[in-house]
């Protein structure tokens, strides 16, 4: 099925658009503009300008994709005129008869996408209360390109980013499949939790499972893509069947995750030479849309793979050292019939060599004589291909004869520029953090865009309560950070995924969330007591001044029963759910998520958060008497943790009102 | 078009949500190895969006077409080694004379011997080429940056660890501050340390060695610091020099610990951030600060000694340290600006609020319809606004002490070694009950719990215990025992030490 339906009538008696589909650059996709239009013939009065876009605006009757590259690139050059474009848009959507309406969406997502300034901003304000009304009227089907549509807009702009910002993607999202899917306090408020539709997560599962399904037709020998589309395609099945409200809530956590927001196209083959990275590999890969891969549609222009990367314009390399060689990998990489592996599945594959006794390290065979000669000719001891990029590295740094004196620190000039710039041309335009070009430095690169996304997610989600500084942690995670899991290092964006202290800092912030949240009291209740069904204890109330209301703290709305926020996790975490089986299966084989949350949610917080202690008694006469004596330490207490957390009294006394 | 999207030299802009508002903006050409400096007046913001080329600040590379905003009086500048265009909504001036060149192969020099480091704990031959990287021992760099006032110690400390970031070899150097001076990440009063990972931005004042991490979302690890902090509780290290000297070799050691466990982040080194009072050797406390650079020079196994622009300093840490370390004078920036004692503390009450609240810098008029950066975060409406939490405590709940007593005469004026020294390191019980405990409106450092092991505790252990957290009293109620405490989040405080400074709380 395309998104550009067949038209009834052939528009300038051809095929409507090229076979190449409408979106896929036909200039170099680092720049968003279109070629100067074909006939400028419109005069420069506003007036006229207004009148002529309204008549061509009306020959937007079809999916025609010369039509809306032509208005697109009218809008672009009068793009002085960018309020007059939007203005007549808006009003020909609301104008014309419903089926006329999805072509002139089509129109407006590609000039927000391609032509971005000014268009983008001048949506904006507008695209909202367009989209949701006219979302409102059409049939399901239109609906369902709608939805395609507005999945792509959540990284649309040139940065990755959302097409028109955090607050518009997610009001739409929010209208169209209900709810946001994090319990927040506001949403408590408003009575009861709030509800993801089977019509979503199937909507959002459809968009990942093509996203995966194109990375593995793309490289049919990734392992991950296969087990993803698997899972996928199983979950799917699920789905459809029909699953509780916190599965769905869950699995749409989990696919949130799994999707990426860049391009999921395998690495193309390692070549020496830096530039056969450039855009050129990065433009072509495969589209993003969540419908069977059509050439011909429309949606197929690759929205955000072109705009997430900025590949540094290739000048000649002068300074050839400062390149990482992947030359080294390929050749390795050859001898063991691997040839688009990335660096680490060589090794891995060698070392299981190895290990079987196929291969010998010491140059002498190990096993089967005749077998190990003809490998061992063909792969003389091939290195670790991590330490041969780390010596490359080395040998470059040392190159360059310095000494670290005050004379020679003013007198050389070195091309450090190089060393910042040039050898990592992969960069990423929301941050400017830069990557090694190569399969490796890609895959980094995308797992690193995946966080962009998953932070602005997080944020447009914020609790209602906001957000705070976190306690410092102990002396005992900061010496330790980093020294569990050393191997999983290694994100040049330095997030490292796996270390101590990260992991408690994350369970912090999960935990302060969590107790932020709170639940209104109900008038006439305040003095009822209520008491949490998972560890018995009383729900404290309190007063929130600003809010001049009785809430419980701590505290969310499941199934009409109140429960501990933090006891309430924890239940939900160990329990072995579907998500959690999806995520186990996912995630076990993938590299790029930061702590896992099971883990964080599992593990009781140890970091300072928890404050128990002994109850110390401070009864001294003066402002200032020296301590003198070693303190009587009474610390039975010590165990510290949720336990006593719980039954502490709340700390925001209310008696202060008086 | 106008990158900023406005339009050009002060014409109306079209789209601004500000409607009638003019903002000016002024595209520059930046030649190679300029750059671009500004500095803002209180209340004012500034935009920079970088349309072609490649530019950083203070070592961090700026993203092309993202905006940057500037605020609270910050002072910074825009450096391009390639050349480039900017564009931005007001204009100072450009600058062609910089050190970065020196900086620069200083960062080169200490890259040498990080992957030689990094070498021997691999175990990889050494090359052949190099004569130095047979030495079976090398040793990673371990830097103290010395100058004085306003030399720009803290650019170029901030600049060798955001360029070590950025070679891409998952450097995670540790950044330690023993300026007390100046709050870094987080309030000012404490010595600190960090193992940086992302460079390091810069936006305000505030906040100018990165944030310490919050429970919001953020993009850029060095938004979430996790630092190691102890209290000193002043912004003057004479105050109390032997506490300086004491938390010095806390920090140290609890490095030197850390390295023993992660032998690839001993391998990336250490910078350490100085007060300019290390360096200023007029007035009468010109003695402790030579106990206090051996402090350093001790505790953190100082191999590398950078002095900025001062020849004096430079030929007395010659004749100190010269046969052991290598002591190198580096060019001070001419960009760097004299700052005042009232901007400073202007400075420090930035700093504590944003610990507390966050700060989120209004862009410039007829800029606000635009997404923009603040401190390299996206959404900073959404993240960078902090709520903390205030609660009502029983005076008994919390057990606060000063360290020393309140009215002390400087150790100078005291013989080496004299009685005096005694009560200068001594916990002194606060009592909030009692007129002039001068607990209204102070800070107070939350301490982490003691040993749980009794066997394991002694005296003045407080003073070796780290921060987890800062706290303001913002109100006593003596007749009925009860005070307000501002808290960065929630807990309880039952059964916690404090300790206070001399820091003040403003709103
Ligand atoms: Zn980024
Ligand atoms: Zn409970």
């Amino acid at each position: 099925m395309s998104l550009y339906p067949q038209p009834h009538t052939q528009v300038f008696n051809s095929p409507p658009y090229p076979a190449q589909g409408y979106g896929q650059p036909l200039i170099p996709p680092t720049s968003y503009h279109y070629p100067p239009p074909v006939q400028p013939t419109f005069h420069v009065d506003p007036q006229t300008f207004r009148r002529d876009y309204t008549t061509r605006l009306a020959d937007l009757t079809v999916n025609s994709r010369p039509i809306i590259q032509n208005l697109s690139m009218i809008a672009q050059e009068y793009s002085r005129y960018a309020e007059i474009v939007a203005q007549c848009i808006e009003m020909h959507i609301r104008r014309v008869p419903l089926w006329m309406k999805l072509p002139a969406f089509y129109l407006l997502d590609a000039m927000s996408k391609n032509v971005f300034d000014p268009y983008a901003r001048c949506f904006t304000p507008l695209v909202v209360t367009l989209f949701i009304d006219t979302y409102e009227q059409v049939d399901p089907s239109t609906r369902s390109k709608m939805e395609e549509m507005l999945l792509t807009w959540r990284t649309g702009a040139p940065n990755g980013r959302e097409l028109f910002g955090v607050v518009p993607q997610v009001a739409i999202e929010r209208h169209i499949w209900g709810g946001d899917t994090t319990m927040t306090a506001s949403s408590s408020r408003s009575g009861g939790s709030s509800s993801i539709s089977t019509a979503q997560v199937l909507s959002e599962l459809e968009f990942v499972l093509s996203q995966k399904e194109r990375t593995l037709q793309a490289n049919p020998y990734d392992k991950l893509a296969q087990n993803h589309v698997a899972v996928l395609q199983q979950l799917r099945k699920l789905v459809q069947a029909g699953v509780s409200q916190e599965e769905l809530n869950q699995i749409l956590t989990q696919l949130r995750s799994l999707a990426q927001p860049a391009s999921s196209s395998p690495p193309p083959v390692p070549a020496p030479v830096p530039q056969s990275y450039s855009t050129a590999s990065y433009s072509v890969s495969p589209p993003s849309y969540p419908t069977p891969i059509d050439q011909t549609m429309y949606p197929s222009q690759p929205a955000y793979p072109t705009a997430s990367f900025s590949v540094s314009k290739t000048e000649p390399v002068d300074f050839s050292l400062l390149v990482p060689q992947p030359t080294a990998a390929s050749s390795v990489s050859a001898t063991v019939s691997a040839p688009s592996a990335p660096a680490s599945n060589i090794a891995n594959l060698f070392n299981a060599l190895v290990r079987t006794g196929v291969l010998s390290t010491s140059g002498t065979p190990t096993g089967a004589g005749t077998i190990a000669k003809t490998e061992e000719a063909a792969a003389p001891a091939p290195p670790d291909p991590e330490k041969e990029v780390a010596k490359v590295y080395r040998k470059t740094i040392l190159a360059n004869k310095l000494k670290l004196t005050s004379a020679d620190i003013v007198r050389q000039r070195l091309n450090v520029a190089s060393l910042l710039y040039k050898r990592l041309p992969v960069q990423c335009k929301q941050c400017g953090v830069r990557f090694p070009d190569g399969p490796k430095g890609r895959k980094t690169m995308e797992g690193h865009l995946d966080m962009h996304f998953r932070q602005n997610r997080k944020a447009s989600q914020a609790v209602s309560r906001g957000y705070s500084r976190s306690w410092f942690i102990s002396v005992e995670d900061w010496v330790h950070d980093g020294s569990i899991d050393i191997k999983g290092k290694g994100r040049a964006d330095g997030r490292k995924i796996n270390s101590s202290a990260a992991a408690a800092a994350e369970a912090a912030k999960r935990e302060a969330e969590l107790r932020a949240l709170f639940v209104v009291v109900p008038p006439g209740d305040e003095a009822k007591p209520i008491s949490c069904p998972i560890c018995k204890e009383i729900l404290k109330s309190e007063f929130l001044e600003d809010d001049e209301e009785w809430v419980w703290r701590n505290a969310v709305r499941r199934d009409d029963k109140i429960y501990h926020a933090t006891c309430h996790a924890e239940a939900t975490a160990s329990k072995s759910t579907l998500a959690v089986r999806l995520r186990n299966e996912v995630s076990s084989s993938r590299s790029r998520s930061q702590t896992p949350e099971k883990q964080i949610l599992r593990t009781p917080p140890k970091v300072s958060l928890s404050f128990s202690g002994e109850q110390r008694k401070a009864n001294s006469p003066s402002p200032t008497t020296p301590m003198g004596m070693k303190r009587k330490a009474d610390d039975d207490a010590s165990n510290s943790s949720l336990e006593t957390m719980r039954g502490e009294p709340p700390t925001k006394k209310l008696a202060v009102s008086a | 078009m106008s990158a900023l999207g406005l339009e050009h030299e002060g014409k109306p802009n079209p789209l601004g949500s500000e409607g009638s508002s003019a903002v000016h903006v002024r595209q520059w050409q930046l030649e190679p190895e300029t750059e671009y400096r500004f500095e803002l007046d209180p209340g004012n913001s500034l935009a920079i969006k970088l349309v072609d080329g490649q530019a950083e600040i203070f070592g961090a590379e700026l993203a092309e077409g993202s905006i940057y905003v500037f605020g609270m009086e910050c002072k910074a500048a825009v450096y391009t080694w390639q050349g480039c265009t900017i564009e931005m909504t007001s204009t100072e001036y450009i600058s062609e004379e910089t050190p970065m060149n020196a900086y620069a192969n200083v960062h080169l020099a200490l890259e040498q011997m990080r992957v030689r480091a990094l070498r021997v704990i691999h175990g990889s031959p050494p090359s052949d080429d190099d004569e130095a990287d047979m030495d079976p021992n090398p040793e990673p760099p371990r830097v103290l940056v010395l100058g004085p006032e306003n030399s720009g110690k803290t650019t170029v400390s901030k600049i060798l660890v955001n360029y070590a970031v950025r070679m891409g070899q998952d450097w995670n150097p540790i950044f330690a501050n023993v300026d007390p001076g100046e709050g870094g990440w987080a309030v000012p009063g404490v010595i600190s340390a960090a193992s940086i990972t992302a460079p390091l931005q810069t936006s305000s004042p505030a906040a100018t060695l990165g944030s310490a991490a919050t429970s919001a979302p953020v993009h850029l690890v060095s938004n979430e610091l996790l630092p190691l902090s102890y209290w000193y509780g002043h912004a003057e290290t004479r105050r109390n020099p032997l506490l300086m000297d004491r938390l010095i070799r806390n920090l140290g050691e609890n490095i030197a610990e850390r390295w023993d466990a992660d032998a690839e982040c001993r391998a990336a080194g250490l910078i350490v951030d100085t007060p300019a009072s290390f360096a200023s050797s007029s007035g009468p406390q010109g003695d402790h600060r030579h106990a206090l650079i051996k402090a350093c020079v001790d505790a953190f196994r100082i191999n590398v000694i950078l002095v900025v622009g001062h020849e004096k300093l430079n030929v007395e840490m010659q004749r100190a340290y010269g046969n052991r370390i290598s002591i190198v004078k580096i060019p001070k920036s001419g960009g760097v600006v004299e700052l005042d004692s009232s901007y400073r503390e202007r400075v420090r009450k930035y700093q504590l609020q944003n610990y507390m609240y966050g700060k989120v810098i209004p862009p410039p008029p007829g800029l606000s319809a635009l997404p923009y950066l603040q401190g390299g975060e996206q959404t900073s409406d959404l993240t960078l606004n902090l709520a903390p939490s205030s609660s009502v405590i029983m005076f008994s709940d919390l057990v606060i002490y000063r360290i020393g007593e309140e009215t002390m005469a400087p150790t100078s004026a005291l013989p080496i070694g004299a009685a005096r020294v005694v009560s200068e390191m001594q916990p002194l019980i606060v009592d909030p009950a009692q007129p002039g405990s001068g607990l209204y409106n102070a800070v107070l450092a939350l301490l982490s719990p003691p040993n749980p092991d009794e066997s394991e505790r002694y005296d003045e252990e407080i003073l070796d215990l780290s921060v987890v957290g800062f706290l303001v009293i913002t109100a006593l109620d003596i007749p009925n025992k009860r005070m307000t405490v501002l808290a960065p989040g929630q807990g309880s405080f039952a059964g916690r030490t404090a300790i206070v400074g001399s820091f003040e709380w403003q709103e």
